[in-house]
């Protein structure tokens, strides 16, 4: 867990808390595979995939029912204080960060699937494989400060999420500029792909923000993310 | 409720004093006054400057039992109106700590306090100060609930009568155990045997015993530890409604009832660094909430999450 210490008093205990910091690596790793097959999805133009991100997601939601049981059971009967309470409390945030991820990668292929894919000109889709490879791997990035338990992360993840930012919206530029040829239509649909990728990346720096919170019981500068949230 | 207790404490305060006073040294009658005088002076200045709500100064305390050092180097501040726990394993020496606030520990031969432990900003263990008096001030809890074997109401009578409270006897009584919230249960039968009473009535009849002389502080020592959980939270819920009251300062072995009821949290550890002896140190002193949530010490989240102890 947090750490370590002295003998085994609480094994079990602590076995429990690490179940659970196991399960949302998973978890995230799911969805973080989901989002890059969404996007594959989207990029290449393969409904298949799209369908089978969409069917991904049942399981995803299973295991974060699953994972959630479990912390408020741990909270009834174990009464954790300290850093094992800011786990207890931090991690259910977590999982449903990396659940709304996930819900935003299905967005991405239901609305695939409900065009039977998009034509997009070469520099919307050379922006948008941009804005999918820097949410990716922003994802990624949370997962890894989730498994590693540091707290040093999110102020890095945060500069990384600015340049995702910035890619959004140059896409939502090149988008509006190109709506005539593209349809209206499919212009607001892009741009709402663009919307979710953006809102993927906010997801990981969120992420690696309670990872903070957990190690050290502050967030980093007291930014808290439920706050800024919805940027 | 709180008027009407302060004008009936302030009577039998004054008649408490002076009887016993007048058979007494005068180093005595003179350190009586000085006892009193800072408490009273604190229920003129209550609520004032920042210093007035501070009831025990607790500095630079070492507790020998012999050469043995039990306490190294606690220093805190209690504050007036708060619930302060003290926590830790056993051997850690809050009960010690505890013991030291009403001199208690004067009755082990053995012991010597060096540092200072200012009640009120009087030291009590300063130069002919009398004991005695300071326990007029402090009420004691134990652990065991201990009611004398006579009856409900004689067991609230007994410390008044000693102090030579002169009142109205019936009401100080019926007062004392509405305030430990068991009057209603024992109110038809108050010349029964204190002895019948449950085990968490006989507390709540020892904390009644403990405030019918009107205390400042009641400090108590483990006083759940005898207790069912239903009865245990009957005692909580007490404390949480006396603390309007009084100063409360509890030795618990419990966490969970610490972080329940207590406002400031001291976590006392053993520290074995003199040669194997078994210390007792103040290790962190903080809000309650920061100590449960973000211990500063790791020692103190070790012993709280239960990774040592």
């Amino acid at each position: 867990m947090t750490h370590r210490s002295n003998d085994d008093i609480r094994k079990h205990f602590e076995d429990l808390l690490d179940e659970v910091r196991r399960g949302a690596v998973e978890l995230g790793s799911l969805v973080l595979e989901n989002t890059r097959r969404a996007s594959e999805a989207l990029l290449e133009n393969r409904l298949d995939l799209a369908r089978a991100a969409k069917e991904a997601d049942d399981e995803i939601d299973r295991k974060y029912v699953d994972l959630e049981q479990r912390v408020f059971e741990i909270l009834a009967r174990q009464q954790p204080v300290a850093g094992d309470l800011r786990f207890c409390v931090s991690i259910t945030r977590v999982l449903y960060e990396i659940e709304r991820s996930g819900d935003l990668a299905v967005n991405v292929a239901r609305g695939l699937l409900r065009r039977d894919g998009y034509q997009m000109p070469p520099h919307i889709h050379g922006l948008m494989a941009r804005a999918c490879r820097g949410a990716a791997e922003l994802f990624q990035a949370s997962i890894d400060t989730l498994a590693d338990l540091d707290a040093t992360a999110a102020v890095r993840l945060d500069e990384a999420d600015d340049e995702v930012d910035d890619v959004v919206g140059e896409l939502y530029a090149v988008i509006g500029k190109a709506s005539d040829q593209i349809g209206f239509d499919v212009a607001v649909e892009l741009s709402r792909v663009g919307r979710y990728m953006e809102r993927i990346a906010d997801h990981a720096v969120n992420i690696a923000e309670h990872v903070t919170f957990i190690v050290t019981g502050a967030f980093p500068e007291e930014r808290s993310p439920a706050v800024e949230d919805e940027g | 409720m709180q008027g009407e207790r302060e004008s009936m404490g302030d009577e039998h305060l004054t008649e408490a004093s002076d009887p016993a006073d007048e058979a007494s040294t005068k180093s005595h009658h003179a350190v009586s006054v000085s006892v009193g005088a800072a408490a009273e002076s604190r229920q003129r200045a209550s609520g004032d400057a920042e210093d007035q709500d501070i009831v025990f100064d607790i500095e630079h305390l070492n507790v020998y039992y012999g050469d043995f050092l039990a306490v190294s180097d606690a220093s805190l501040q209690i504050r007036e109106n708060e619930i302060t726990a003290l926590i830790g394993p056993s051997g850690c020496g809050k009960t010690t700590v505890l013991r030291c606030l009403d001199r208690m520990n004067d009755l082990i031969e053995s012991a010597r306090v060096e540092g200072s432990i200012k009640y009120h900003g009087v030291d009590i263990y300063g130069d002919g100060v009398d004991p005695v008096e300071v326990r007029r001030h402090i009420g004691m809890v134990f652990q065991k609930p201990n009611p004398f074997p006579k009856s409900i109401y004689d067991n609230i009578a007994f410390g008044p009568r000693i102090a030579g409270f002169k009142g109205d006897m019936d009401g100080l009584v019926e007062e004392s155990l509405r305030r430990a919230v068991l009057f209603d249960e024992v109110k038809d039968k108050l010349n029964d045997p204190a002895n019948a009473l449950s085990g968490g009535q006989q507390q709540r009849l020892c904390i009644a015993r403990a405030i019918a002389t009107n205390p400042d502080v009641v400090l108590m020592d483990e006083p759940c530890s005898a207790l069912d959980p239903i009865a245990t939270l009957r005692i909580e819920e007490l404390m949480l409604e006396l603390k309007q009251d009084y100063t409360i300062v509890i030795v618990t072995h419990n966490m969970q009832q610490a972080a329940r009821v207590s406002d400031r949290t001291a976590f006392f550890t053993v520290d074995m660094s003199r040669g194997g002896q078994r210390t007792g140190v103040l290790v962190e002193y903080d809000d309650t909430g920061i100590i449960f949530t973000k211990p500063s010490q790791k020692a103190t989240e070790d012993y709280i999450t239960g990774r040592f102890g």
